[in-house]
């Protein structure tokens, strides 16, 4: 599969794909209801197999790498798409590097066919103490948890860390879910009050560290190609705006003030695309994956943000209402560069990283 | 007794080809240049760049991107970026005033040159210390360069040349110039009626006047041609064909010289930080600004990288709106990362001292490659024009 389809045609079916179901008016129209997730249009992209692109072939996945995830995530960023995706894809990360035999049969094949959607502590989510045969506790802050399914929550046991799995059906897990300003996807707080658990929940990874490490760029890339979608689809909305919207008997997209403006925010763009496609395209054990994994997150996430504010601008008065599609990306963009790690947080280990070198 | 060294017949295996090329560096660069060169008197400097371009010529290095027909080594485009890379990554000097001798000349009279122009010109460059410069901008005609008002009435068999060039590279120690002028006023379009012409500058009515810059070096120059009297079989191409060539001689470095400049700093910019170890790497704010800044760098490189490759590949299906973005992110990155270590270091950056020619952008004399960064962002179509051309022709929006 992987050597039969180029990540190019991928790229392009995904975004075709997404272009006719999730045209701007769906995002827009989404934006205002208060649904969890868009159920069907997960049905429809699950029925298409993108929610198995990096499953292992032998569990009835595509065995496809990091720069299809990122073609997807870039994809589902620029149609700003419901879907939660994200904690799909660092679950099977995780099943994949610390799972156990039955671990991998129970869940993998759900997480292909998307009867699994998994919601994905942050790397500095609360941990909990799994020593015991019941789990009590909060993690806050879990993204996409009020559509999940499964809980993947850190811990640690016997002295080790841990990752747990969880079905949020357990009886005593419950979910307060939080509103965002970025309609597209969740936050939500686990409430665990003496939780049964037991060594089948539980994943022991060999190296945590490393492990985190390697989730933390798998999370990167995902993100950054999100934001690379979401810019990309901001400017472009903007620019045919701005070749309609006349004043003073001209299109505004005829002044060079603002056409200088989104020059650079495309110039921009192409910049960003090359840390994400370079990224993507490491191999995990690579000496710098990484370091590129963060500064595609950092740099990308930062430059489409910047992107995304000045879209409304350019979009004036209507920018400013929420019928029209610029604030939808700006919310997606702001909340993907909070996500896995504030900017601040990531420049610091960009920075030890080099010193290290 | 240094030993020889077989570069060239290494082609065929990138290891040996690479490693070569490290051990002749390690021999063969001139020791201390960077000190030697700072300041020296501009004769001083000529004999020790020629010194330098004779000892890469020793091992087929002297025009390491030249195609055989052209009498270079015809070495595959990957070995070219290597040979690229290692002079940076080895600190080697870069043979400042040999530029347009080197890229421009050369492709220009290759590709429209006549026979005679060849056998004439060539040689100089290939087997001599010919400098050539070149004539294009003028006062008048800077980003918009098509108005340019230097004129060439043809008078039997010579032309006669009026005008003033500005910005012209190296035009002191040149020989020759690439010259653009107006043959013809009627045209319709300000692209008509352009020549393209080489000047012996040593024709009687040609002056030239060194400008002093902002680094308090004179790399540019003007120069004014008082009814200088040109032969007519100094014409390249055909009369009014001017622009055209112009553009193709603009366009055949191939990202090769960007790319030496762009892996210059990035050896820098990991010096920058290792020297800073102590100092600024342990101030929270800078040292994130760093990391930052590293991202800007990455993208840069990421993106001439992706140049090179879609130019191995094949030339004529490069992108060629690629060149225009790498102009528009790598000048301001270079002055944003230029003006952070003015912040970072202090005081130290603000004491003057003269340039260290060959450096490209990183001499590491922190005030004086801030000012230089702006080569980068002015020359060869101001960002501007590049924003201009961005949004026009690549997105679509009309013009003002």
């Amino acid at each position: 599969m992987t050597d039969e389809i180029g990540i190019g045609e991928l790229a392009e079916s995904f975004s075709e794909f997404l272009g006719t179901e999730w045209p701007r008016e769906k995002a827009v129209a989404y934006a205002r209801g208060s649904a969890v997730y868009a159920e069907d249009l997960w049905s429809q992209v699950a029925a298409l197999g993108w929610t198995a692109l990096t499953v292992p072939e032998a569990q009835a996945g595509l065995g496809m790498g990091l720069s299809a995830t990122a073609a997807l995530h870039d994809a589902l960023g620029a149609a700003a798409a419901p879907l939660p995706m994200l904690g799909n894809t660092l679950a099977i990360a995780l099943i994949e590097a610390a799972g156990t035999a039955d671990q991998k049969e129970a869940l993998l094949s759900g997480l292909a066919d998307g009867s699994v959607r998994a919601s994905f502590a942050h790397p500095d989510a609360t941990i909990l103490d799994a020593d015991g045969s019941v789990l009590d506790g909060q993690v806050a802050d879990m993204l996409d948890v009020a559509s999940a399914t499964h809980l993947f929550l850190r811990g640690t046991h016997a002295g080790k860390s841990v990752w747990i799995v969880l079905p949020t059906a357990t009886s005593g897990v419950s979910i307060e879910r939080t509103l965002l300003a970025d309609a597209s996807r969740t936050l939500g707080t686990v409430i665990l009050s003496s939780v049964a658990i037991s060594p089948e929940h539980l994943m022991t990874p060999e190296d945590a560290a490393a492990l985190d490490d390697d989730l933390l760029r798998v999370a990167a890339v995902s993100l950054a190609a999100d934001a690379l979608g979401g810019g990309n689809a901001t400017l472009a909305a903007t620019v045919d705006y701005m070749k309609g919207r006349e004043q003073f008997d001209r299109v505004i997209g005829s002044f060079q003030a603002l056409k200088h403006r989104v020059a650079d925010h495309k110039a921009a763009l192409e910049a960003a695309r090359g840390l994400v496609d370079h990224a993507a395209s490491l191999d995990a054990d690579a000496p710098s994956a990484l370091l590129a994994a963060l500064t595609a997150k950092q740099h990308v996430t930062r430059v489409v943000a910047e992107i995304a504010r000045d879209c409304i601008q350019l979009h004036g008065g209507v920018g400013f209402t929420s019928e029209y599609v610029p604030h939808i990306y700006l919310k997606r963009a702001k909340l993907n560069e909070a996500l896995f790690g504030t900017r601040s947080v990531v420049l610091d280990r960009i920075a030890d990283i080099l010193e290290a070198a | 007794m240094s030993r020889t060294y077989d570069i060239l017949g290494k082609v065929g295996d990138e290891q040996a080809f690479r490693q070569e090329i490290r051990e002749w560096l390690a021999e063969c660069t001139p020791k201390n240049w960077r000190v030697k060169w700072q300041g020296v008197r501009e004769e001083d400097l000529k004999s020790e760049i020629i010194a330098w371009l004779g000892e890469r010529r020793k091992v087929g290095l002297g025009t390491p991107h030249w195609p055989k027909e052209w009498g270079g080594p015809g070495l595959p485009f990957t070995y070219q970026i290597m040979v690229y890379e290692e002079l940076s990554r080895a600190d080697a000097p870069e043979l400042d005033m040999f530029t347009i001798s080197l890229f421009h000349t050369p492709a220009t009279l290759f590709e429209h040159g006549t026979q005679e122009q060849k056998d004439r010109y060539l040689h100089g460059i290939t087997h001599g210390t010919d400098i050539w410069c070149q004539g294009f901008s003028e006062p008048g005609a800077g980003s918009d360069l098509a108005s340019l008002r230097t004129s060439a009435r043809r008078e039997g068999d010579h032309y006669v040349l009026n005008g003033q060039k500005i910005w012209s590279s190296g035009a002191m120690n040149a020989q020759y110039c690439l010259l653009l002028a107006r043959t013809d006023n009627s045209g319709k379009r300000k692209h008509d009626g352009i020549s393209y012409f080489i000047l012996d500058m040593k024709t009687p009515g040609v002056e030239v006047r060194p400008i002093r810059q902002i680094t308090g070096e004179s790399e540019f120059a003007e120069i004014f041609m008082d009814d200088v009297k040109v032969p007519v079989e100094n014409l390249i191409g055909a009369e009014g064909n001017g622009w055209n060539i112009a553009q193709s001689t603009l366009s055949t470095e191939r990202g090769l010289l960007i790319f030496g400049s762009v892996e210059r700093l990035a050896r820098s910019f990991e010096l920058d930080g290792k020297d800073a170890r102590d100092t600024w790497m342990r101030d929270v704010q800078f040292r994130r600004e760093y990391a930052a800044l590293y991202g800007e760098l990455q993208s840069v490189r990421l993106m001439i990288r992706q140049l090179l490759i879609e130019l191995e590949a094949n030339p004529d299906k490069a992108s060629p709106t690629l060149p225009t973005f790498i102009k528009l992110i790598w000048g301001p990155f270079l002055q944003r990362y230029t003006e952070f270590l003015l912040r970072a270091e202090g005081l130290e950056t603000q004491k003057w001292q003269p340039a260290i020619p060959g450096t490209s952008n990183s001499s590491r004399l922190r005030f004086n490659d801030f000012l230089k960064s702006y080569g980068w962002t002015i020359a060869g179509g101001s960002n501007e024009i590049m924003r201009n051309i961005i949004s026009e022709r690549i997105l679509g929006l009309p013009r003002g």
